[in-house]
């Protein structure tokens, strides 16, 4: 019997890590990690920024070799494998970073690689077209998207962040892949397409694929089911079914501490109004009319096309409404572009942080005070250092950021991190009103934590926060109300403290459905 | 999948293929170029109907010969998100030296095999400024700027800078070769020369690459980000070598063309006409960053330049405004191409 057992094993097993080890320079990335691939298995691997995760899949799909250890795949040992090794083999992976040709086309982007990787990547063969258009056609259906003849010859740059992430999906399953590995694939997808993504996984896993998600939503980890694998400082702290463990375990072995999954939100808003938009229209928005106490934390959600993006981005400048009228601390108030909503005193943080938000290759200190330099400033356009500094120091004790180095690229700080350099910036204009959008989008749980107190403490002194995100427990622990936008109109209203996820992703596909009806 | 994001896309899909210029300009920027040569034509087709004579167009022909060589070895580096300004010197050191070789020491070396070991030759400098620009990790511009001083240097100081008046008779018997002769109204006798063929025989070489092989397509995916095709498994080091070792050739090849053609070998020739060509390519709807372009393109923006060059004379510009015409032309094409991308 036991025999069996152990050769239906040894013949599922695609992958072993043995006693892999990575160091960067003096940093010890990865401690000895094994991990066993079985074909047909969906893997959550889990765990806090920094913690290795990027490393190993890294190591997986050839990209970097590691110090010490050995990779075992299909039974031969390697010590380092090369891109077209670990391709050829059949693990495929789809990048946080897409790692989509931009200027190629989708049917390109898609099915380019499968003629190379068969080709053990040999440059000098003709470019077999017919096949590139099967190819595309057919894991372009799998994934929900079109796979007409224009939508091939689509450019990709001109494409849909969440259709691009759909066509990194396509490109990783259009080879005859047994491994795939996704790297946070979900965070540009609403739960719509969250759901499409979850049955693409079930046929993979029918067709014997193993499925490796790096992730940060634990919830979508339960919905997948599967084997969940927690690092911890470049160590495997965990692994096993995930039925084994509730989130609570699953995040304390993450962080290496107790984590508070409560209700962040305590207080109350303070009497008075803040802020108020009546009738305001833009491109995506019809008629809004909403207000806001001072301290109150206001929760906005809704799918990606609901107008809850276009919202956000018309009060605070980025792309002004075409008619209402917005008013704050009972003065009506013009904002057309980002500079009058930050002389008003109104905050906005971008999604994406990287793109938008922050100069990467620059310190905390510069990034602390982009937004003051006229105030630091003498009349001469010198810059004053000392009190710069005083200011950024202050700002970075306020969001905890976890050094005191403020000479640091932001580029090497993790995710939490990062956000806390951004939100800090806000603040150095002290704003009334600061408008979040996913503020924790592709931030881990102790960073969240951190985050969601910062996000508290603010509302403590009297600034107004509308919080614009996906992630719907993150509006139930941290609002006050919550509005549901579908179609550019608030269709629901909420107290966060009484509501529930279910009923909010009812309210968001309500009218969906009505008119598909 | 959310069905309208669907239906969005299904409809812009559907949109796209009702036909408007614009949405032309943007897929296929060298419509912009092919307007402008056509509108140049026919204006100085007005002004001075010379222009039109089977003379003016045979010129024509015969300037874009090494100029098109030249920047078709450009645009397949700049498709790959490199760029080239050492081309000039690897042509002048191929084309001097080789000149030098055959009539000191191998004067009866046909014609045939002084063209192919132009070639080589050339693509042997071209691969070492492939292989330094791999393996130095340097922008290729500093690296080709540092190599056209070298190979340049290395010309003047150790081949020779006598200028030689009288070639191989092999040589300048191919630069009259005939491909088509004609006798003009005036009585003049015109000649097409054979070796005018290299150019759309090149031509349609790097088209094919570019578009038929597996290596074409590693070029684009290389231009349009670098470390992420060696992710997906693009060898960047072939790649570097091929593409410059390609443009080597053609610059090669040019050279000896060059010498062929004016029936004399000048080692302080050539270097010095980068920018020109650049400009072509760059007319030519290639961008400077990467990644795009076509060969069409390329070859539009070779004859924009070599037209431009050409008639200025002939509706009696006089020829020093070249350069002020062709950087104005730049300047507009570069603003059209930029507008119609934001505007999208």
């Amino acid at each position: 019997m036991s025999a069996t057992s152990n050769t239906q094993e040894a013949s599922s097993r695609f992958l072993e890590l043995c006693n892999i080890q990575k160091w960067f320079g003096g940093v010890h990335a990865l401690r000895g990690i094994d991990l066993t691939i079985n074909l047909g298995q969906a893997y959550h691997l889990l765990g806090e920024n920094g913690c290795g995760k990027s490393t190993v899949i890294k190591i997986m799909s050839g990209a970097i070799s590691p110090s010490a250890g050995e990779i075992i795949l299909e039974s031969k040992i390697y010590s380092a494998m090369t891109p077209i090794q670990s391709l050829s083999a059949g693990i495929e992976t789809v990048y946080q970073d897409l790692s989509l040709l931009p200027n190629l086309t989708v049917a390109e982007n898609v099915a380019l690689n499968e003629q190379l990787v068969s080709g053990q990547g040999r440059l000098g063969r003709l470019f077999d077209r017919k096949r590139l258009k099967e190819t595309s056609e057919k894991a372009l259906a799998t994934v929900g998207l079109p796979s007409d003849g224009a939508f091939l010859n689509t450019i990709v740059s001109d494409l849909p962040l969440a259709a691009r992430q759909l066509v990194a999906i396509a490109r990783a399953i259009a080879t005859r892949a047994k491994l795939v590995i996704m790297d946070e694939p979900t965070t540009s997808l609403t739960r719509r397409e969250v759901d499409n993504l979850i049955r693409v996984v079930e046929r993979l896993r029918q067709e014997n694929v193993a499925v490796l998600f790096v992730t940060h939503k634990l919830d979508e980890c339960y919905r997948i089911g599967g084997n969940v694998v927690v690092f911890r400082d470049g160590q495997c702290v965990a692994q096993g079914p995930i039925e084994d463990y509730t989130k609570t375990q699953i995040a304390e072995l993450m962080t290496g501490r107790a984590i508070d999954s409560a209700r962040y939100r305590t207080a109350k808003p303070l009497d008075g109004e803040l802020f108020s938009v009546k009738g305001l229209s833009a491109a995506g928005v019809e008629t809004m009319d909403l207000s806001l106490r001072k301290g109150e934390i206001l929760g906005i959600t809704g799918l990606a096309d609901s107008g809850r993006n276009e919202f956000a981005m018309a009060i605070t400048g980025v792309a002004p409404a075409r008619a209402g009228t917005i008013t704050l601390d009972g003065r009506q108030v013009t904002i057309r572009r980002p500079a009058d909503a930050i002389d008003h005193g109104i905050g906005y943080v971008p999604e994406d942080r990287l793109a938008e938000g922050l100069f990467l290759d620059k310190s905390i200190f510069e990034n602390e005070i982009a937004l003051i330099l006229t105030r630091l400033s003498n009349r001469f356009g010198i810059i004053d250092k000392q009190a710069g500094r005083e200011t950024a120091a202050r700002l970075s004790e306020e969001m905890r950021l976890n050094t005191k180095n403020l000479d640091l690229p932001v580029g090497a700080l993790s995710g939490g991190n990062q956000q806390r350099v951004l939100i800090g910036r806000w603040l150095s204009i002290a704003p009334k009103l600061l408008v979040l959008h996913g503020p924790t989008v592709g931030v881990d749980v102790g960073s969240k934590d951190t985050i969601y107190r910062a996000i508290q403490a603010l509302a403590e002194r009297g600034i107004g926060l509308i919080i614009v995100s996906d992630d719907l427990p993150e509006l139930l622990q941290n609002a006050d109300r919550i509005l549901v936008m579908n179609g550019g109109k608030v269709v629901a209203e909420f107290d966060a403290e009484q509501a529930t996820e279910d009923q909010l992703y009812r309210a968001m596909l309500t009218s969906k459905l009505e008119t598909a009806q | 999948m959310n069905t309208s994001r669907l239906e969005e896309l299904k409809q812009g899909t559907a949109e796209r293929r009702v036909f408007s210029l614009a949405d032309l300009v943007r897929r296929r920027p060298e419509t912009i170029t092919a307007i402008l040569l056509v509108a140049i034509c026919i204006i100085v087709a007005i002004a001075n109907p010379a222009f039109l004579q089977p003379s003016t167009l045979v010129d024509i022909g015969r300037a874009s010969v090494v100029m098109g060589l030249f920047a078709l070895g450009v645009f397949i580096i700049l498709a790959a998100g490199g760029i080239d300004v050492s081309f000039t010197a690897i042509a002048a050191f191929t084309m001097y030296s080789l000149t030098v070789l055959v009539q000191n020491h191998l004067p009866g070396l046909p014609i045939a095999v002084i063209l192919l070991v132009a070639t080589v030759g050339g693509a042997l400098l071209g691969v070492i400024n492939g292989l330094l620009v791999h393996h130095l990790k340097v922008p290729s511009l500093i690296v080709t700027i540092g190599t056209q001083y070298l190979f340049r240097g290395f010309l003047l100081s150790f081949i020779g800078t006598v200028w030689i008046m009288s070639l191989p008779p092999q040589m300048g018997a191919f630069g009259r070769l005939p491909l088509l002769q004609f006798e003009s109204a005036n009585g003049a006798t015109i000649t097409l020369p054979f070796y005018f063929l290299v150019l759309p025989i090149a031509a349609f070489i790097t088209w094919w690459i570019l578009n038929r092989t597996l290596m074409g397509r590693a070029i684009f995916a290389m231009g349009g980000n670098a470390n992420i095709a060696s992710r997906l498994g693009y060898d960047l080091k072939k790649l570097h070598i091929f593409i410059f070792g390609y443009a080597g050739a053609l610059a090669g090849l040019a050279g000896i063309i060059h010498v062929c053609a004016n029936r004399q070998a000048n080692p302080f020739d050539l270097v010095g006409t980068e920018i020109n060509v650049i400009a072509a390519v760059v007319l030519g709807g290639a961008k400077i960053t990467g990644g795009t372009g076509t060969v069409l393109g390329t070859i539009l923006g070779v004859l924009l330049i070599v037209v431009i060059n050409s008639v200025l004379v002939l509706v009696g510009i006089p020829s020093t405004w070249q350069r002020l015409v062709v950087g104005v032309f730049i300047l507009l094409a570069a603003a059209f191409f930029v507008t119609r991308q934001r505007k999208k």
